[in-house]
This record gives C-alpha cells, sequence and structure tokens, in this order.
C-alpha cells in the first residue's frame, strides 16, 4: 500500500519545491498593465509602444516632451540648454554636469561621446534599428548608410578564402573612420554635443525625444558586440539588457526583468531630477489576457491597464457615458472650463465608473487601395483610377461604422493625420460621405450603377473586429455604388505578406505617429517608402513633400504639408481613413495622477503622482485648463525652458475640443507603426 | 527493468529526431517571414535579408542541420576538441569582450523576444508548467478518488450521482469557462486569491481549473474499479475476518482499484503540464504553454523548434519514469 502513495508523494515534492520558493515579489507604488510583454530594452532596436515606453523610463535624451502640456513643449534632458543655427542645420546641445549613469550605484557622467556612440549604433546597418530612416536627416546617414551596406554585400558576395577574411577584418576600423568622416555628429567635448542635419528639420527636437535617439553606456554595450570575422558585420549579442548588467540614466533603474512574470522597475537615485519623481517602485507585470487584465483591475491589484481590448469594451465605455449622462449638468460646466478630462472625473461625484477612460490617440484607422495598372494575378486593376478611389471612399458610412461597429466613442477621419494633434497644422477637410456624388464619379469612371465591375476582395486580418469594419465597407459598397464584395480574412502572417506583396485589391490598415509632424503620417505615401504598401506613387506629391522638406519657414511649410494632404485625402485617395482610434485606460482618478489625455497618447509615467500617499506633492497632474482658442504655434520657436514656466502656458488641450464638438468623450493608442 | 530502460533510452534520439524533423518541416511551410512583427514599423529589405541570412533561415537544410548542431550539443563538444571555444575566448578577451555565454544545449536567440535566448525561456518558464500540472495532478488524484469510492460505495445514491454529475461538468465545460468564473468568484468577488500573480496562492486556482478534467476521468476510474473489486471473493473473505468496512473499502479494495488510476496518471500529468495554455492565458501563470501557441502564430523558428525538442525529451523520459514505477508498484506486471 505504501508504494501507492509514492506517485503522488513525487508530485506533492514538485509543487512544494517549486511554488514554495517562489516568492512574489511585494506590491510597488505603481502597477500597471502593458500594451503588451516587453521585447526588448535596447534602446537603437526597440519599435513596440510598450519597448518604448519602458526605456523612456530607464533612460533618459537630450530633451524631452512635457506629454502633460497641451502642445507637448520640448523639455530639457541629459542637454540642459542648445542652440540652433541661423540656417537651421546645425544642433548644439550643452550637457548637464549632473547627468549621471548609474553604474551599479557609481554615478558616471553621460558624456557627448556616449550619444555619439548610441547614434552611430542607430545608423548602423548591422543593428537593423526598425527606426534606422530617422537618423538618415542627419548629414551622410543615409549616405554612411548605404556605403556600410554596400561593403558588406560586397565581402558577403566574395568567395570564402584569405582575401575575404582580410577585408572583413579590415572594415570596422575602416567604418569607424568613414562615420566620423561622412556623418554630421560630433561629440565636441565631453559635454558639447554637435549635430548637422541635410535640411532644416523642424521637428527635430521632437525626433531627440524619441526613445531610439537616447544613449547607450558604450563601456557596457560594447562588450556584447564583435565584428564578425567572417562577414565584417558587426555581431551584436543580447545580455546587456538583463537587470544584472543593464546600465541606465533614466529617472528609473531596473530593478529585475523576470520573463513573461514582471518587470520591476525602483527609483533611480543618481537622477538629477530624482525630486520630481513621486513613485519610488513600478511594477509592470505580465498579463496578456484582456478580461484578466480587467479584472486584475477590479480586484484592485493593478492601478492602470493601459490598453483595454477586450470583446465587451464598448459596453465598459457606454457604463461611462451613461454615469456623464446622469451627472449631465454638471459634467457640461465643468467641460465648459476646458478641464483635463481627467480632472473633470475627480470632480464629479465618485463612481467606480469614473475608472474607465477614453481618449483619442495618435492613429488612424484606414483602407488601402492598390494602386498599381495591375493585380498580381494579371487583371487590370481598377483601383489604379483616382476616381474609382475617390467614389469608393465617398460611400462609406463612417459614422455607422465608428458608432455602431466600433463604438467606444471614436471619431471619424477624413484625413490620415489626426486632427489637432500637431500644433500648428491646419487639416484639410477630405472627402464627405456622399454616395450620390460616389455613383457619378464611378459612372464616369466607366462603370454606370457598378455594371461590368470587377468582384472587389477587401483583404483583413482576424481579430480586432477587422472582419466587422470589412463587413461595414462591403455592404456600403454593395448599396451605394452596386458593385460586388468578398471579404478575404486571412491570418496575420498571410496578411502581412498580402500586403507587402501587393497581393490584394483592398485592405485594412491602420498607422501611429511617431513624433510630433505631419511627415510621421505623410511620409507613407512617399514613391520608395518601404510602408508604401498601397505602391502609390505621385510625382505632384513627391514634389510637394520635397518642397516642404526644404523649406525653411515653419509656418509655410506646414501649409505646403497640408496640401499635400489635401492631395491624398481629397483627390487621390490611396486609401480612406475611417476613424480615428481611441485609447481606453482604466484607472482610479483619485488615486492615480500624471496620466496624460493628450492625442499624442505618450505616456511618460515618471510623471506619475499616486495621490494621497505621502510622496510627491500629491496634487493632481494633467493637461492645463483651457480657454479660448488653441493657440498654435511652430515647433521650432520653442526653447528650452523650465518646466513650471511651460505648464504655465495655458491653452486649451485640443482633445477637450473633440470631447466638445463632437459629443465624444472618450477613448486606444499607441505610437509607432501599423495597427 | 535495466534492459526497459537501455531500450527507451536507446529509442529516444530516434523518436526526437523524428518529432523534430515533422515539426520543423511543417512550421518551416507556415506562411509569412519569422522577422517581420505582426505591427510596427518594416525594417528595410536589405537588413530582413541579412538577417534571415545571420540565422541560416533562407535555407531549410542549412537551418536544419545548424540547429540540430547546435542544440543536440554536438558543436559544444566540437569546439571544446577543437580548441576553438578557448580561442574565441581569449580572442574576446584581448578586445575587452564579455565572453558570449555558450551553452552545451544551444536553442538559439528568439526572434520575438530579442533580448532572450530560448535557453533562458524554457528555463524560466519550464518549471512553472511542471509546478502547475503537479499541483493539478494532486488535485485531481485527491478529489477524482474521493469522490469514486463515495460513488462505489452507496452505487446509485444522491452522492453518487451527484459526483458523476460534477465529473461530466468536469470534462464538458472549456476550462476558459470554469478558469474566468472562479477567477471572478474566488478572485475578484471575495478577494480570497490574487489576480495574476504566481506563487503557491497564486496556483491555486490555475491547478483547480486544470485538474477538473482529469478529476471527474479519475473518478469514474476509481468508481468502475471499486465496484469491481468490491464484489470480488477477496474482500468476502476479509469482510468475513471481521474487518472495519472502512478498512475493507479503504485498503483492501481502494488497493487495486488505484492501479488503473496509477497507470492513467502517467500520460494525463504529462499532459496536465504540457496542455495548459488556455489555463495559463486566462490566470497568467508565466508557464511554457502559451509559448507553445505564441511561437507558431508569431513564427519564431528557434523557440517552436527549442519548446518541442525539450518536450519530447522531457515527454519520453516522463513516460519512462511511469513505467518503471508502475512496475515497482505493482510486481505482478512483466
Amino acid at each position: 500500500m505504501g508504494r501507492l502513495f509514492v506517485p503522488i508523494g513525487l508530485l506533492a515534492a514538485i509543487v512544494i519545491a517549486i511554488i514554495a520558493t517562489d516568492r512574489p515579489s511585494p506590491r510597488a507604488d505603481f502597477t500597471f498593465i502593458n500594451r503588451g510583454d516587453v521585447a526588448t530594452l535596447d534602446v537603437q532596436k526597440a519599435s513596440w509602444m510598450q519597448d518604448l515606453r519602458v526605456i523612456r523610463m530607464l533612460f533618459e535624451g537630450l530633451v524631452k516632451n512635457d506629454v502633460l502640456d497641451s502642445d507637448y513643449t520640448i523639455l530639457p534632458g541629459v542637454a540642459e540648454r542648445w542652440e540652433i543655427s541661423e540656417d537651421g542645420l546645425t544642433y548644439t546641445f550643452h550637457l548637464r554636469a549632473d547627468a549621471f549613469w548609474n553604474v551599479h550605484g557609481k554615478p558616471v557622467a553621460v558624456t557627448a561621446h556616449d550619444f555619439a556612440y548610441a547614434w552611430r549604433r542607430g545608423i548602423l546597418p548591422d543593428t537593423a534599428s526598425d527606426y534606422a530612416g530617422q537618423f538618415h536627416l542627419i548629414r551622410g546617414g543615409r549616405a554612411f548608410y548605404d556605403w556600410r551596406t554596400q561593403q558588406l554585400d560586397e565581402i558577403a558576395a566574395m568567395p570564402s578564402g584569405a582575401a575575404r577574411s582580410d577585408r572583413a577584418r579590415a572594415l570596422w576600423a575602416v567604418t569607424e573612420l568613414k562615420f566620423n568622416e561622412m556623418v554630421g555628429i560630433r561629440a565636441v567635448d565631453d559635454r558639447t554635443f554637435r549635430v548637422e542635419l541635410e535640411r532644416p528639420t523642424a521637428y527635430f527636437l521632437d525626433l531627440c525625444a524619441f526613445a531610439v535617439f537616447y544613449p547607450v553606456y558604450p563601456p557596457l554595450v560594447r562588450q556584447y558586440e564583435l565584428p564578425d570575422p567572417a562577414t565584417g558585420r558587426l555581431d551584436q549579442q543580447p545580455g546587456w539588457t538583463m537587470a544584472e548588467t543593464i546600465v541606465c540614466n533614466g529617472p528609473f533603474r531596473l530593478d529585475s526583468w523576470r520573463f513573461k512574470r514582471e518587470v520591476r522597475l525602483e527609483k533611480n537615485a543618481l537622477y538629477w531630477d530624482r525630486d520630481s519623481i513621486a513613485i519610488d517602485s513600478v511594477s509592470i507585470p505580465s498579463n496578456e489576457d484582456p478580461n484578466a487584465q480587467v479584472l486584475a483591475f477590479k480586484s484592485g491589484a493593478i492601478d492602470w491597464v493601459s490598453d483595454v481590448s477586450t470583446p465587451y469594451r464598448r459596453f465598459i465605455v457606454a457604463d461611462k457615458l451613461a454615469y456623464y449622462a446622469e451627472h449631465r449638468e454638471q459634467y457640461e460646466e465643468l467641460l465648459a472650463q476646458g478641464l483635463d478630462p481627467v480632472e473633470i472625473d475627480r470632480r464629479l461625484p465618485p463612481d467606480p465608473r469614473q475608472n474607465i477612460h477614453t481618449f483619442p490617440a495618435f492613429g488612424t484607422y484606414f483602407l488601402n487601395f492598390n494602386c498599381l495598372p495591375k493585380l498580381v494575378d494579371g487583371r487590370d486593376n481598377p483601383f489604379a483610377d483616382p476616381r474609382i478611389r475617390r467614389a469608393f471612399a465617398m460611400s462609406v458610412d463612417k459614422e455607422r461604422i465608428a458608432t455602431k461597429v466600433r463604438g467606444t466613442g471614436e471619431r471619424i477621419a477624413n484625413t490620415l493625420i489626426p486632427r489637432n494633434s500637431i500644433a500648428g497644422y491646419e487639416s484639410p477637410a477630405g472627402l464627405p460621405y456622399d454616395p450620390d456624388a460616389a455613383r457619378k464619379l464611378l459612372a464616369e469612371a466607366g462603370y454606370p450603377g457598378g455594371r461590368g465591375f470587377i468582384t472587389v476582395e477587401i483583404l483583413f486580418n482576424k481579430d480586432a473586429g477587422h472582419d466587422l469594419i470589412a463587413q461595414a465597407a462591403a455592404k456600403d459598397w454593395q448599396e451605394n455604388l452596386g458593385v460586388p464584395v468578398l471579404l478575404a480574412q486571412k491570418e496575420i502572417k498571410v496578411f502581412r505578406n498580402d500586403l507587402k506583396n501587393q497581393n490584394f485589391m483592398i485592405s485594412r490598415a491602420g498607422w501611429f505617429g511617431d513624433y510630433g509632424d505631419p511627415t510621421t503620417f505623410l511620409d507613407l505615401n512617399r514613391c520608395d517608402d518601404g510602408n508604401n504598401d498601397r505602391k502609390y506613387c505621385s510625382p505632384r506629391y513627391e514634389e510637394l513633400m520635397d518642397r516642404a522638406a526644404s523649406e525653411t519657414d515653419p509656418a509655410k511649410r506646414m501649409a505646403i504639408l497640408a496640401d499635400a494632404e489635401r492631395l491624398v485625402v481629397e483627390e487621390d485617395l490611396p486609401f480612406i481613413p475611417i476613424f480615428q482610434y481611441v485609447q481606453v485606460y482604466l484607472f482610479d482618478p483619485h488615486k492615480v495622477s500624471g496620466i496624460s489625455s493628450h492625442p499624442r497618447q505618450q505616456q511618460d509615467l515618471f510623471r506619475i503622482d499616486m495621490l494621497g500617499d505621502g510622496k510627491g506633492s500629491d496634487i493632481p497632474r494633467g493637461l492645463p485648463p483651457g480657454g479660448g482658442d488653441v493657440k498654435r504655434k511652430p515647433p521650432e520657436q520653442q526653447s528650452a525652458k523650465p518646466a513650471e514656466q511651460s505648464i504655465r502656458s495655458r491653452l486649451r488641450p485640443p482633445d477637450l475640443m473633440i470631447c466638445r464638438s463632437a459629443n465624444v468623450l472618450l477613448s486606444r493608442a499607441a505610437i509607432g507603426g501599423r495597427a | 527493468m535495466i534492459g526497459l530502460i537501455t531500450r527507451r533510452l536507446l529509442q529516444l534520439p530516434l523518436i526526437v529526431g523524428v518529432i523534430y524533423t515533422l515539426t520543423l518541416t511543417l512550421a518551416w511551410a507556415v506562411p509569412g517571414n519569422p522577422i517581420d512583427n505582426p505591427e510596427g514599423r518594416r525594417p528595410p529589405a536589405a537588413v530582413v535579408e541579412a538577417m534571415l541570412r545571420q540565422y541560416n533561415l533562407d535555407s531549410f537544410p542549412r537551418f536544419y542541420l545548424s540547429y540540430l548542431d547546435n542544440a543536440t550539443g554536438t558543436k559544444w563538444v566540437r569546439d571544446q576538441v577543437t580548441g576553438r571555444a578557448a580561442e574565441r575566448a581569449a580572442a574576446a578577451a584581448e578586445v575587452g569582450q564579455a565572453v558570449p555565454i555558450r551553452r552545451v544545449f544551444d536553442l538559439g536567440p528568439s526572434l520575438q523576444y530579442e533580448d532572450w535566448g530560448v535557453n533562458q525561456i524554457i528555463q524560466d518558464a519550464l518549471p512553472v508548467s511542471i509546478a502547475l500540472g503537479a499541483m493539478a495532478m494532486l488535485i485531481a488524484v485527491i478529489i477524482g478518488v474521493g469522490a469514486g469510492v463515495v460513488g462505489a460505495v452507496r452505487p446509485n445514491s444522491v452522492a453518487d450521482i451527484s459526483t458523476l454529475a460534477v465529473a461530466l461538468i468536469g470534462i464538458s465545460l472549456p476550462s476558459f469557462v470554469v478558469g474566468t468564473t472562479l477567477l471572478l468568484v474566488f478572485s475578484v468577488w471575495l478577494g480570497w486569491f490574487p489576480v495574476g500573480q504566481w506563487g503557491l496562492r497564486g496556483a491555486v486556482l490555475p491547478a483547480i481549473t486544470l485538474s477538473l478534467p482529469f478529476a471527474a476521468y479519475i473518478a469514474r476510474l476509481t468508481r468502475m474499479g471499486m465496484l469491481e473489486h468490491l464484489g470480488a471473493d477477496f474482500i468476502r473473505t476479509a469482510r468475513a475476518k471481521g474487518l472495519p468496512e472502512s478498512r475493507v473499502v479503504l485498503k483492501h479494495a481502494l488497493k487495486n482499484a488505484f492501479l488503473p488510476v496509477l497507470s492513467y496518471m502517467g500520460p494525463a500529468t504529462a499532459m496536465a503540464m504540457t496542455g495548459s495554455f488556455v489555463v495559463e492565458r486566462v490566470f497568467t501563470v508565466p508557464g511554457i504553454g502559451q509559448h507553445f501557441v505564441n511561437a507558431v502564430l508569431n513564427k519564431d523558428l528557434f523557440l517552436i523548434m527549442g519548446v518541442v525538442l525539450v518536450y519530447s525529451t522531457m515527454l519520453i523520459l516522463f513516460n519512462l519514469t511511469v513505467d518503471v514505477l508502475y512496475r515497482w508498484v505493482d510486481p505482478r506486471i512483466e
């Protein structure tokens, strides 16, 4: 009989040995669920929003955006001040003396050389940074990238042997020389960093605030980089981003990173602006199930859910709207004062529904047209004709998609760039919903009543409700234009492949902006852009974009860019903008402050203050109350100014105007790329 | 016994090899590019090509052989023998490099989680899945045997029928329904267990959810075995000796009725340890089940193959252990 219990005893031993020794860490000051698990903390390789968010807490760049300001003002970071040359081509940054790397508790000054090293990493094709293109604005960046790529290709093409390995071995030294010679990045001395640009770039400071431009600690990272003697390629080993090894200069340091379990950050005691940090520890547990995320929040274990994506989120949002309806009078009064939406919640009677927040995001959902003259199967592509694209665009009832299909407070979009999200930019009107005009256009293009039109296929990936949107668009086209429509739902990998090979007629798409300039969206339509799945290529558009690039007057430049956008959203329509994405958050406004409701939707979590915990000021942080019209000022006129001063600039937050005009209160966001 | 163990161990590389070949062929056939993110900016074409070349992802035979070479440790052995490992370490030390850790069984990098190696991922996640599976089996045996005995002692009583009903529910309800319900009731409403936190308390609900189908099956197995044995001659003898009924049931009948349960426990434990994907997701358990599914969706070939190799080896060793144990518990089996 005793032997019978052996297997059971074995099982019990396993359980005790593994689980009992696995103690959960204590509750952090601020616990949130990120949009997904962190894939990499390598500053130059990161491209996912969740990665960039954590990197912004661990590292600090030359400058940063004030996410709690309606204008996203540039604030000093490691650079305490900077000068821009008259021609707008040369930026000279002066680094502060008290910016340190936290080398396992020991302070080491952050120098201009660290930036030069990190930016070189970003440019090198070997790093395979998704954002390598952003560095091409720097003088010689593109030329150096191409030179190095060509060298590597030549070596790869050589037969293996002594000649090849000699050349491969010599390449790295040559590369370092070439970089210094070709690229306009210069560490003048330890505390002076100079950058020369290809052409004046109005949003360059905004770009410097983007995480990929942050520094890394060369003595550490260099240990993981070695030129491969066989190919000449710089072999970059992972490993330096682990908690035991990583060296940071940001407001926080990496305390532990357990894969698929938890990322834990502790306040960096050596950070120069440590006194402004109101939380000591941040925990980011891994939780990828949308429903479990909501339940975890309800159980009180989580302070902020950063992307509510359950299928029932529209009902959650409806709850919030019902709450506002119950307090309509008071709500409208607060709204009229131009308060931050989170502040409005704080002033309304307490209710658990206050924890639901919906903010417009810096991204647009749209449908792509394949603009090539022929389809992949060799048939003529009717969508090569802009009149047909316009007709299709004008016959989609976006309002119905936004309210009935999505229902989480999305605003319809007639432009690619979310309205009011970029200071100084005046969006064009775009095309309205007008089925009659659409039918006329289609008849003009040779298909009266849709007769003779080929069966249209809409390509989309499963998940995320794309099927419902495709169904709605298909119904509109069938009813308004009389064309037959088929739906083609595919697995994400197949979908991406089809997009890349232009194996589609119409497909779903989305785009989130990276930095505060229209080009973050408009570059998508350039002929040679790597993300131009539509293969739209217009000489007129190219000309406008080139002209904008060389225009030095910021206001004129913005006007030219608006003309370029007008061309794509009113005449050529390589895509149909459908709606502006929204971001649904869960957090208790009476407990958490410092989450930005700005449409750019970047969250700098070192600005978080837990209210009533005795740390920090415990005065709610948020967008300043508005008054009057949105004052537009072009980005370059912003200068380095102390944080207090910039927060005092009283402007009405653009997203509040959205609330007022469309009576849409709420909302999903990401920066960086496709959705 | 020794013969059995040797035979099985000799079969191991053969079986794993077949599994490796089949899985890699299928995974390779999945459309799409392993380097591509499902979202995010698209890297330049030249970069993608270079990365594919670097990881041997541009040629099936090259990937097939090089991965096998790294994963089985033959490369490591070769490097040690030819002295290349020492050479490389010296070269790295010369330029102030951290000597990269060369593992004996190198399962490669993860293409999706760039900062992590597959070895590290499995090392972190496998113990969790093993513990969760073990705990689930433990619960399943306790509930299942208990319910089975009750049902057999009083067949067709209310207790029997209700355990049958519970068993049916356990088998037929999908675990995401059971899991979500348990989470809602015991964590959110009652607050007895933490949500999304791994640890002894955090493991209870997922283990219960995972155990239910197994518990149900064990209950039926025990009940059947008990009914069969309770009518047997040796039980009548035991009763005639005047043994108390509890001793008759628990010692004499259960001992024999437990054997089929034991043989079921082998594959069931393996299944509980490997098949916990849904439960892991609902309760955000940091186990390995999720990598099975996610890696395939992402076409993260290194991770797929790493997980498959480790799992299949584990399963084979596990079945062997159970067979050995079984013979030891019941020496009648040869």
